[in-house]
């Protein structure tokens, strides 16, 4: 019992509600399966109230976190009462079990979705499917979010001062929308091999497979847009693990989704099918286990510390892959394939080779990120650097490029080569005037100018594509040629502001022009915080001919954990962004000792000690002699262009609570003075001096980076062209829907 | 026959691409070693450890950092070169992991990348950055 009196009951009667009716909507599904037509009902009502009670247990711990209840842990460990209402409410997945929980919880809704599109197959299809959720839903019913601390702290510890952007309130739940989409068409690949039935599922799961695939793109482009914007990590993606984690699923979704078009049009990738939806969605599985488990705590700038579930996800990993093997190998040889007859100049050859090399990227990322875990055995353990996903993926992405190139004017049974060079001229034309104007530029590296013109010609063949589609017959039919569209722009985007990037460090010192590349930089000055505006520096950029402009990078004490936060600056202009990061600020506030009749300078003022004033409040000795607090005046002259005023800060001394007290006082021209400190032996004062022009030194980073614009443009433009074919997928699997009905 | 060559060359333009991979993987690789091994000083590794108290100095006008790393528990000592600015917050740095190779006419490790991680009472969430 004494565990029980530790848990927050409201949440976790929820919990094990949802633990209760998802186990009996398995077996209502099983028994379905098995033929009794009566267990379908019982088990789609068993899944509503697991999809209540998940809902439910969500609830509770936002309203939890929303009314502050630092009695439970979780609530203590990521919010605070400083934290505005939006980030206590994204405190819900700043750590694991949230993380877990918005998964399930998505999960859990996008089920009650499913299980409307899948026909007949329900019970074989949302068994697995509420399988998969389970395995989630073990994770949280043995690391409970809703534990109780003994006792109720005031205060919880905050959140983790990176997490406070607002790309944290809407990144990580896109992202986890994602993760649970991959589950759908594993589900369906998995349904459909165990009942032996290997029609239809391609087109109920091409949908899914396509939302999951956009929504998955649009976190990672968040991610990346975060990373860039705020984080100050001087670019849109690092090849961590995490970023990797969810980057590989897409690539593998990516793969899925022209497999599943082969299959509906052509008859062909059966086989394959089921292999990619296994890949992604273990991919999945399989990232989250490397991100969080603690293997790669030492390799990952996000370094998640295990929380004991690594047993958990390794049972996880290990089941799904044992029961998508064991389905794929036992139903191998019964699966109906078409023998492939195509030329080798045909969209089906073409569409072969590109998924192969999209493959090769995925499974060499996967590569990659395992380094730490396929070298813990030996000698040393080692990670590989962001060189090798470059290195690698640069040659894959010219083919794909190449491929892609030819696929708009590639028909199923081939095209000669003559007709295809006619069709593409003017996009041949383009390329080379693109790939000319880039090596005018600045671009010397052959590579790289044949990069340029694939991926120039990717673009204009598939944009000349889209264009006629649009001409001939609306936006029906071109989602697919206008994301090849946006893939030549990233593919642009990329090679231009990666590789021809400057970057310069300086240390500026205020008041002084700094010249970096063309470009003058001047730190003007050191803004104070105001309100919810954070401490930015001012710096003034200028070019020859235009006029100058500021930038406001942020450098700023978080005030709870003492940490400097960075935010950099960006100042996009048509072709390029200049990225302006802070490393390092010295305020130069000078600390004066002066004895007296002295004269000092602080920037433009000259400060001079007349003496001490033991008579400010009450006489200093006597005080001092009854121990009672006592307090000295620091008589100055200070002149500042050619005026002179006098001025006296104080200093209180509490000698029986060891305390002091030194009031800054302010100045004309608004700078400020305080007594630092009494140097009874010489006789001395010691000053600090604020706010006055006594150089302050500023260091950055200074990023110039070209066309990086085309890489949101292009996925943006992918995106789109996505949503596009998700329509007119979903309209195709509503039709099938129709016929089955008719069918009866 | 036309097909079966096509095959062929796709089979050997796929085993030449895993070469190439397997040598990009290797050659990128950066092991983490010990501070005994690093001074072999043949490769490009990465090292880990505390900073020594008090032992790191900046030379602003160089831009060049210097700091004593200890391994917390063998409490050896590496004397670590970077050039380049000095990471804020570097000396409340609890971790530190120096990615360079050593540099035997210096006897210290010349470092092209910090990774510094500052104290964080957050779970999982130390604030770590890199620095190149």
């Amino acid at each position: 019992m004494d565990y029980l009196s530790h848990l927050y009951l409201p949440g976790a009667v929820a919990l094990w509600s949802a633990l209760l009716f998802s186990l009996a909507a398995m077996w209502g599904y099983a028994l379905a399966l098995s033929g009794d037509s009566g267990a379908l009902s019982f088990a789609r009502r068993s899944y509503s109230f697991f999809a209540l009670s998940i809902f439910l247990t969500a609830v509770v711990l936002s309203l939890s976190l929303m009314a502050r209840d630092f009695r439970i842990e979780y609530v203590y460990q990521y919010s605070g009462m400083d934290l505005p209402g939006y980030y206590q409410f994204a405190a819900f997945w700043a750590g694991q079990k949230g993380s877990f929980m918005i998964w399930l919880f998505w999960g859990t809704m996008l089920g009650l979705l499913v299980r409307r599109t899948t026909g007949r197959n329900e019970p074989a299809v949302m068994g697995i499917y509420t399988l998969t959720l389970l395995g989630l839903l073990l994770i949280l019913v043995r690391e409970n979010p809703f534990v109780m601390l003994r006792q109720t702290p005031v205060d919880g510890q905050g959140l983790n001062p990176l997490l406070q952007d607002n790309w944290m309130v809407i990144h990580p739940p896109i992202m986890f929308i994602g993760y649970a989409a991959t589950a759908i068409p594993f589900s369906f690949a998995m349904a459909s091999l165990w009942r032996r039935k290997y029609d239809g599922w391609a087109a109920r799961a091409f949908p899914w497979a396509l939302g999951g695939f956009l929504v998955l793109g649009t976190a990672i482009l968040m991610g990346g847009y975060w990373a860039y914007k705020t984080l100050g990590w001087g670019g849109y993606w690092g090849w961590d693990p995490v970023e990797n984690a969810s980057f590989i699923p897409w690539l593998f979704g990516t793969v899925l989704i022209h497999g599943l078009y082969m299959e509906r049009t052509k008859g062909r990738y059966r086989r394959a099918n089921y292999v990619l939806t296994f890949l992604t969605y273990i991919s999945v599985l399989y990232g989250t286990f490397l991100t969080r488990s603690g293997v790669l705590a030492d390799f990952s700038v996000h370094s998640f510390v295990d929380l004991g579930i690594s047993g958990w996800l390794t049972l996880l990993l290990g089941g799904f892959m044992a029961l998508g093997l064991y389905l794929i190998v036992t139903r191998w040889k019964e699966i109906p394939t078409e023998p492939n007859e195509d030329p080798f100049l045909s969209r089906g050859s073409f569409l072969v080779l590109g998924t192969i090399s999209i493959l090769a990227a995925a499974l060499l990322i996967t590569a990659g990120t395992s380094a730490p875990l396929l070298t813990r055995f030996m000698e040393s353990q080692s990670q590989v650097g962001p060189s090798f996903y470059n290195k690698v993926n640069l040659p894959i992405a010219m083919l794909v490029a190449l491929l892609l190139s030819f696929v708009p004017y590639l028909t199923w049974k081939g095209t000669p080569w003559r007709e295809l060079l006619r069709k593409m001229a003017l996009p041949i034309a383009f390329g080379v005037i693109v790939a000319v104007a880039a090596a005018v530029w600045r671009v010397r590296d052959a590579f790289h100018l044949v990069f340029i013109l694939l991926a120039a010609l990717a673009l204009a063949t598939n944009l000349q594509k889209t264009v006629d589609k649009f001409r001939a017959g609306g936006i029906k039919a071109l989602g697919g040629y206008l994301t090849h569209v946006g893939v030549g722009v990233i593919l642009l985007g990329i090679i231009a502001s990666a590789g021809y990037d400057k970057s310069t460090k300086v240390t500026l010192t205020q008041g002084v022009p700094h010249k970096v590349e063309a470009m003058t930089l001047t730190f003007k000055r050191f803004i104070p915080r105001v309100g919810r505006e954070k401490e930015r520096m001012e710096i003034e950029v200028a070019r020859a001919g235009q006029k100058p402009f500021m930038v406001y990078p942020k450098m700023f004490m978080n005030d709870r954990t003492r940490q400097m936060m960075v935010n950099p600056d960006i100042k996009t202009s048509p072709f390029q962004d200049l990225y302006v990061s802070p490393i390092e600020f010295d305020p130069g506030q000078p600390k004066l000792q002066l004895a007296k009749g002295q004269t000092g300078q602080v920037g433009d003022m000259e400060i001079r000690f007349i003496r001490f004033n033991l008579e400010m409040e009450g006489n200093a000795m006597v005080a001092m002699q009854q121990g009672k607090p006592v307090t000295i005046g620091a008589e100055l002259a200070i002149t500042r262009q050619g005026r002179t005023v006098n001025a006296t800060p104080l200093y209180r001394l509490d000698a029986s609570r060891g305390t002091f007290e030194a009031p800054p006082l302010s100045l004309p021209g608004g700078a400020t003075i305080a007594v630092a400190g009494i140097n009874a032996g010489s006789g001395a004062v010691q000053l600090d001096v604020s706010g006055v022009a006594s150089p302050a030194r500023l260091s950055i980073d200074v990023t110039e980076k070209p066309l990086i614009q085309l890489v949101w443009g292009g996925l943006y433009v992918v995106l789109i062209g996505g949503i596009l074919t998700l329509i007119q997928r979903a309209r195709q699997a509503r039709v099938l829907e129709g016929l089955e009905v008719l069918e009866g | 026959m036309k097909k079966s060559r096509l095959y062929l060359f796709g089979v050997l333009l796929l085993l030449a691409f895993a070469g190439f991979s397997f040598t990009a993987f290797k050659d990128s690789m950066t092991p983490y070693v010990s501070y005994e091994r690093a001074r072999e000083g043949d490769r490009v590794v990465q090292v880990a450890g505390a900073l020594e108290k008090g032992s790191y100095s900046y030379a602003a006008a160089r831009e060049s950092l210097f700091f004593t790393l200890q391994d917390p528990k063998s409490k050896q000592t590496l004397r670590v070169r970077y050039k380049g600015l000095k990471p804020a917050n570097f000396e409340d740095a609890i971790s530190i992991v120096a990615i360079g190779h050593y540099d035997p006419k210096a006897q210290e490790f010349e470092a092209n990348k910090l990774l510094v991680k500052c104290p964080s009472k957050y779970q999982g969430a130390e604030v770590e950055k890199t620095y190149s």
